[in-house]
């Protein structure tokens, strides 16, 4: 049977910048969605993923950086680009017009800006009354916070995920309390949040819609949607009054769980006991079977009580070991272990790679950037045609696409529309991305390391 | 109209996942049967923290949050009979959402031609740590191990201390959310089709789908991104302020003197900090009069004259903070449902606001076995006595 796209037919305009938003874009696409991200070639209103957030092939930007950023790439892969300055009226009357033969909208400007360029969902209904639009943004379009701007790593503590997080500490008396200082999860985790509720949120939508012909307007809240998250940790709260518990990496009832240790820089892996089989399996692994006789660790309370002590012990024996020495001793003894991977190794690993997790783009032989991996999905449906279908597109390569063959304008319309900087397919303005030498970067700590004469 | 009004669930296996998909799906308006094992029930059942920390199956927090909108049967589905009317059930079902693991799943013949057979729209999704294929296949995995072979925990934490993974697990949240969208596409292309398919749905490649940084710095350039840094500038961190932390932020377009203006220290306006090298170059020094400005602030008076001034600060937030938040109040996200066995509480609600619906939680997470009589006797035409039967053979 072939293979269909499930969203073979559906036309997205995704005016969305940075992380959260272009991703469900990029997943539209792989699911076979004609996606026009909407971008300017004013660079103090482009994507700064563009422009910013690297990184670039051998660490070079090159000519056309903004169109060679890594990031940029994996998060627009398979769209097309229109730019338009929508601080004209002919770019309005064009997005307006492109809005009005379009299925699902994705944007994430404040509500103070959708409001002022009428993307607001009463103006956008008139122009595609079964519209699909998802307006992203830190706070939600109501409520006394909702005109306030907002980036994950910011909102992560604020909407209450920072707070189940953070480091044990050892007191004077050998006891391990709770660090005062919260963490956080890290990698924009927030975005990522947003990013899977508002496909989810599409993919109903757009159901209903096929059934009903009734759009849905979709006010996702980043803050409110990541405590969505956390919900069950707030119940403790509302029943017994307790604020977050952090616990570094144990567990609230399975121990020993941890992180430890291993032969090498930055090598950990991580372990789990879940029951009783475990432990005697993990005393026999370690090579330590009198442990599994020990009243100290005899049974799960016991564990969780002198798990500092077990630490001590399994850290002891991890870090005389490689991360795959350990992991194959463990493995084979049945309780969860795993290496924690870094990105190196997650490109490398046999599972991923065998299950088909990165899928391979040929660039363009101008943009240098040659054959490249990129991250695929999660999931997988068995009968549907879901690939990354290209690479992220050069700024403006669709102009004419769009312009032209979509909304029927002429090519002199075309000609004035850049004439006039509506539409342009080089970047104007801004300066080039300065570069830091990758050994540079190492030593100021934004990097872990790097691999010399690296090649994909 | 709701977005998936009439369409029937059915969830199997529990814990978090599969609970947390299909609750994702009932808030959009979908009818869920879950369906667990006769006596103990969902796992999730046994998951702390309790009500009251008294610990009854009743009780589970986690299980009152991730079950919310659902009715509850029990079924002994390994059993002959039991599988009989799970397959009676399943041809009115249009999704199956299930978490065992691989060789369970085996072993209760849910592969997608047994169940095709019984319902060929069927859309049957299946959430694992690792995938149903592949040499992990078979490896158990808690919440921590999804996250360090996603290459997520590497990056969480400080640089200068061990991975640290965070609580609540998130792997399975995040697993969920995905099967959900997953599911609805596979609904969606089946109005075109008319049949359903197989959705396999692995936790960590979800998790690992975040890395959009760390993949592209290593093959674009051969560079392991790492930890967070523990020399900072004191800008995109979490910092202490009088009554707890903070984040400073300098982001959100703003030039450098608003944001030395609202903290508030003459010294910060220094012409030297206001660029980004700048405060790279001088990070220490700027890290202390951060600190320094910063004490003299409550969190939420700096957060919201952060937001006044467009700026993108944020603030360590914990539960009760959460619960007495204004912003959310006003946005009526919190919604008070009542247990009959655990009592009332305030729950979170759905993430998106749909303009196609008005937000409920309609049912309390169910009973053990609450709606056998309802789902048994009006939609499977049992009689009371059938049940009394079942109910001696231990199939419900």
């Amino acid at each position: 049977m072939l293979r269909q796209s499930p969203l073979s037919g559906i036309r997205v305009v995704d005016l969305s910048r940075v992380f959260a938003m272009p991703y469900v874009g990029a997943y539209l696409a792989d699911m076979g969605a004609e996606v026009i991200k909407i971008d300017t070639h004013h660079a103090a209103f482009i994507d700064t993923t563009r422009t910013i957030t690297g990184p670039y092939p051998d660490n070079d930007p090159g000519r056309e950086f903004w169109n060679r950023a890594g990031t940029y790439q994996t998060l627009n892969r398979g769209k097309r680009s229109l730019t338009l300055d929508l601080r004209s009226d002919e770019g309005m009357a064009v997005l307006l017009d492109l809005i009005s033969v379009s299925d699902v909208v994705l944007e994430n400007f404040t509500p103070r800006v959708t409001r002022r360029f009428g993307l607001d969902y009463p103006s956008l209904r008139k122009a595609r009354p079964d519209l699909v639009l998802v307006s992203n943004t830190g706070y939600g379009h109501s409520g006394p916070w909702s005109d306030f701007g907002a980036m994950a790593s910011a909102l992560e503590p604020t909407h209450g995920t920072g707070a189940f997080m953070g480091y044990l500490e050892l007191d004077e008396d050998g006891s391990l309390s709770a660090s005062a200082t919260p963490n956080k999860i890290g990698n924009s985790f927030t975005d990522f949040l947003a990013c899977w509720s508002a496909q989810m949120a599409i993919m109903a939508a757009l159901y209903r819609r096929a059934l009903t012909g009734q759009g849905t307007w979709v006010d996702l809240a980043m803050y409110q949607n990541g405590v969505s998250f956390i919900g069950e940790g707030l119940l403790d709260f509302a029943f017994n009054g307790r604020p977050a518990r952090r616990q570094g990496n144990r567990h609230e009832s399975q121990s020993p769980q941890g992180c430890y240790p291993c032969l090498g820089q930055d090598r950990w892996v991580v372990l789990t006991v879940r029951d009783d089989r475990d432990w005697l399996a993990l005393c026999e692994a370690l090579g330590q079977p009198d442990l599994a006789s020990d009243d100290r660790f005899a049974d799960p309370i016991t564990r969780h009580r002198n798990q500092t002590e077990l630490d001590r012990i399994i850290g002891g024996w991890t870090r005389s070991r490689t991360q795959a020495e350990v992991v194959e001793a463990l493995r084979s003894s049945g309780i969860p272990v795993a290496p924690v991977l870094d990105g190196e190794q997650l490109l490398s690993d046999p599972h991923l790679r065998g299950r088909g997790l990165f899928e391979v783009v040929e660039h363009p032989e101008s943009s240098g950037i040659g054959r490249r991996e990129y991250l695929g999905r999660g999931w997988k449906l068995a009968s549907a045609d879901v690939a990354i279908r290209g690479p992220a597109p050069d700024l403006g390569e669709a102009n004419g696409y769009v312009l032209e063959e979509i909304l029927g304008l002429t090519a002199s319309q075309v000609k004035s529309l850049r004439r006039d900087e509506v539409i342009g397919e080089e970047l104007a303005g801004g300066a080039a991305p300065g570069v830091v030498p990758l050994q540079r970067q190492a030593e100021l700590g934004w990097i872990a390391d790097y691999r010399e004469n690296f090649s994909p | 109209m709701r977005l998936l009004e009439g369409i029937r669930v059915l969830e199997l296996g529990g814990h978090t996942s599969a609970p947390f998909c299909a609750r994702l799906l009932a808030d959009c308006g979908a009818d869920i049967i879950k369906v667990e094992p006769p006596g103990l029930g969902d796992p999730g059942r046994r998951k702390g923290p309790f009500a009251g920390d008294d610990p009854n199956p009743e009780k589970s927090l986690p299980f009152l949050y991730l079950n919310t909108n659902k009715r509850g049967i029990t079924l002994d589905i390994e059993s002959p009979t039991g599988r009989l009317f799970l397959d009676r059930l399943l041809s009115e079902t249009d999704v199956l959402v299930e978490n065992f693991s691989p060789a369970q799943r085996d072993s209760l013949s849910l592969d997608f031609d047994s169940l095709a057979a019984v319902n060929p729209g069927l859309v049957s999704v299946s959430i694992t740590p690792f995938g149903l294929a592949g040499p992990y296949r078979d490896r158990p995995a808690e919440d921590i191990e999804a996250f360090a072979w996603s290459g997520h925990l590497y990056h969480s934490g400080d640089s200068d201390r061990e991975p640290l993974h965070n609580a609540l697990d998130q792997a399975w949240y995040v697993a969920g959310v995905n099967a959900a969208t997953a599911a609805a596409a596979a609904l969606f292309q089946r109005l075109f089709t008319g049949r359903g398919q197989p959705v396999e749905v692995s936790a960590s490649e979800c998790l690992a789908a975040h890395m959009v940084q760390a993949v592209p710095y290593f093959n674009y350039m051969g560079a392991i991104k790492g930890r967070r840094p523990i020399r900072g500038s004191g800008f995109e961190e979490l910092m202490p302020a009088r009554d707890g932390y903070v984040v400073p932020s300098v982001q959100g377009s703003q030039p450098w003197s608003v944001v030395a203006d609202l903290i508030g220290l003459e010294e910060l306006e220094d012409e030297k900090f206001s660029s980004g090298s700048g405060r790279i170059e001088h990070g220490e020094e700027l890290k202390e009069l951060v600190a320094r400005g910063l004490s003299q602030w409550d969190r939420k008076p700096l957060f919201e004259a952060s937001g006044q001034r467009r700026l993108v600060f944020g603030m360590a937030q914990d539960s009760g903070d959460l619960y007495a938040c204004p912003h959310l109040e006003e946005r009526g996200y919190f919604v008070q449902v009542d247990h009959p066995v655990a009592g009332s509480a305030p729950y979170a609600g759905f993430g998106p606001c749909l303009s196609s619906d008005q937000y409920e939680i309609t049912r309390p997470a169910p009973l053990l076995g609450q709606h056998n009589q309802e789902i048994y006797g009006d939609s499977l035409g049992l009689s009371d006595l059938d049940l009394v039967c079942l109910r001696a053979g231990g199939i419900v």
